[in-house]
């Protein structure tokens, strides 16, 4: 019989984690709930906010693009990230290298060590 | 034939189905492409059915071993030595579960997904035998066995990625892919034969007793790892991989992905139940660490300045290698000490049940990935927005697969991580700060994925509809990723500790 403990290793219970997150959503709609119901939803309720600012008329725009998420992270290892971009070219030959290089380290690794 | 024979023959039949109906969906499908096309779904659901009856009967009943040809090896009779073992213990399980999963899910994804490529038939008959293949890898108790396996899932898996001929970049990759392999094939077969030709021997059990940590065993040992870590896109050979994953059709992404998880199934198969007796367990498992903490900071910094979505999972794909690669490896290292009681088998539980994790919600974010891709015919995060309008359950089950990945609670790749972070920990404390930064890094990638695809206002880019077959295949994983997500405990004890002592096992039952 399969034993359907709820406890992994003493230390976790995804269950009661969401027992927990559940009467936690409970209490957040009790108190939304007890919020004002009248109201009144506008014609420009909804809409985004930018500063105060007008939104702009196509929405592409006011997505951030991929590349812009991080940047700041990115640029600022900038020293790291350059070079491990440009390790990887994209040509076979350069993947045959680093096979042959992490061969030859692995085998001196293996005479020295053991 | 009783019930009973068929039980004790399972392996076979998961090796033997998938060949069989490789042929037939050929052989078939030049009549009638609907009943090749039913063909390649009774092979798939066959062979799936076979890995729960020989799970079952091992989980149940113990490990077993099945051999072809002769029973016993005999010095009088030749012809007895004409004979594969394989093996049915609680690793090969695992191992074959969690490929059956993906195998199913992208089986069942690629009928509505491929619809209208040429040459459907071909591409069912490459996906059994990359099946057979991979299963073939996992199930053997045999050296020059496995070389077989290997080439078989090169060759299908390669000519899966560059099915779409018609794409330049699919064809660079599945070349890029094919040469790695042949490279990684041949060395396979040159450590073989170093071992062969000192020990006259290709059994794994065998060779566990025979090996004597010659010069020759230490070169035979460094290839293997090197070439079987390659295959399973391991920091610093990883480059082939998100060339592959993100260039193969979408549907079959993450069954490419789960053949080079084979690849590692079988390194660590190879290290504990060959080599660990005669060389030192120590050694290789400092080799797994270092590989492992490679991966997982190379791919998930790599991920970061990803900005097209199926490269993104495909690093985030080696990331993850990278922390089974440390669990097992701090499994091995401390294996025959005392500290394998005190923390090593929980990093060996980790890493294993992160295995099976990582193979259901990688399938899950790769599919619903390709949904999008589908959907849109964007691959760009750049140019992506606002889909979540249009696609609330393939959303859905991208959020899913994308907090698992990221290890957050109560989704079961948090689970998995916890254990190796308790275990790790108390191996070397660094490693964990580098496991527990990546997880961080891994989860500021997910949300820039998922910002960019799927929130924002809908800019209108859903133009394709996604079937249901497509969502049914999504809805699978999600199922089985729920109940790991909730019954963690009963995963780790009713699968993952019978796969470690499979591992650790001696293999009495194969010696002559």
């Amino acid at each position: 019989m399969i034993d359907i403990g709820i406890v992994l290793e003493d230390m976790w219970s995804p269950i009661i984690f969401i027992v927990i997150v559940l009467l936690n959503l409970g209490l957040a709609y009790w108190l939304f709930k007890m919020g004002d119901p009248t109201y009144n939803k506008t014609e420009h309720s909804g809409e985004p906010f930018i500063s105060g600012n007008r939104p702009p008329e196509d929405v592409r725009k006011i997505h951030v693009a991929g590349d812009n998420l991080f940047w700041g992270f990115t640029d600022a290892l900038k020293r790291y990230f350059e070079p491990l971009i440009e390790g990887h070219t994209g040509r076979l030959n350069d993947y045959m290298y680093w096979v042959v290089i992490t061969l030859a380290v692995v085998l001196v690794y293996i005479y020295l060590v053991v | 034939m009783t019930w009973d024979t068929i039980v004790t023959a399972s392996p076979t039949f998961i090796l033997g189905l998938p060949l069989l109906f490789a042929f037939l969906t050929t052989l078939v499908g030049r009549f009638s492409k609907r009943l090749g096309k039913l063909l390649f779904g009774v092979g798939l659901l066959l062979t799936t059915f076979f890995v729960g009856v020989m799970s079952y009967q091992v989980l149940t009943d113990g490990s077993w071993f099945y051999v072809f040809g002769a029973e016993q090896p005999s010095p009088e009779n030749l012809l007895s030595f004409f004979r594969i073992t394989f093996v049915a213990d609680g690793f090969a399980v695992l191992a074959t579960l969690t490929i059956a999963i993906t195998a199913l899910a992208a089986g069942i994804y690629s009928y509505s997904f491929m619809k209208g490529e040429s040459g459907l038939n071909k591409f069912y008959t490459l996906f059994l035998l990359t099946l057979a293949g991979v299963n073939g890898m996992v199930l053997t108790g045999d050296l020059f066995n496995l070389f077989v396996w290997f080439e078989v899932t090169s060759v299908a898996s390669c000519a899966l990625v560059a099915f779409r001929n018609y794409k330049g970049k699919s064809v660079e990759a599945g070349l890029k892919y094919m040469v790695l392999s042949t490279v990684g094939g041949l060395f396979v077969l040159f450590s073989i034969g170093l071992l062969y030709g000192q020990y006259g021997v290709l059994n794994y059990a065998l060779l566990r007793e025979g090996i004597t940590g010659t010069f020759i065993d230490k070169l035979a040992l460094g290839i293997l790892v090197v070439m079987f870590a390659m295959k399973s896109s391991s920091v610093p050979m990883q480059m082939w991989a998100p060339d592959a994953y993100g260039e193969a059709p979408g549907s079959v992404t993450p069954f490419i992905a789960i053949t080079s998880m084979g690849s590692l199934f079988v390194l660590f198969r190879l290290l504990f139940g060959v080599f660990s007796v005669s060389i030192s367990p120590a050694a290789s498992g400092s080799i797994l660490i270092i590989l492992g903490v490679l991966s997982m900071i190379v791919g998930v910094t790599m991920a970061l300045v990803q900005s097209d979505l199926k490269r993104l999972i495909a690093y985030l794909s080696v990331s993850q290698i990278g922390y089974m690669m440390m669990a097992v490896g701090v499994g091995l290292a401390t294996l025959n000490t005392g500290e394998y009681e005190s923390f090593g088998e929980l990093a060996m539980q980790g890493g294993l049940f992160h295995m099976i994790n990582d193979g259901v919600y990688k399938a899950l974010l790769f599919l619903s990935a390709v949904a999008v891709v589908h959907a849109t015919g964007i691959r760009s995060l750049n140019e992506l927005g606002g889909v979540a309008h249009k696609m609330p359950y393939t959303t859905f089950f991208f959020l899913l697969g994308a907090l698992s990945i990221a290890g957050i609670p109560p989704l079961s790749g948090f689970s998995s991580k916890l254990l190796i972070y308790k275990s790790v920990y108390l191996y070397s404390p660094i490693l964990v700060i580098i496991a527990l930064v990546v997880s961080i890094i891994t989860l500021a990638i997910i949300g820039k994925a998922f910002f960019n695809a799927f929130l924002g206002p809908n800019q209108g880019l859903v133009k394709n509809h996604i079937s249901k077959t497509m969502l049914l295949s999504m809805g699978i994983l999600t199922a089985v990723l729920v109940l790991f997500t909730l019954f963690p405990n009963v995963v780790v004890t009713e699968i993952v500790s019978p796969a470690i002592e499979g591992l650790i096992g001696s293999f009495e039952g194969v010696l002559p």
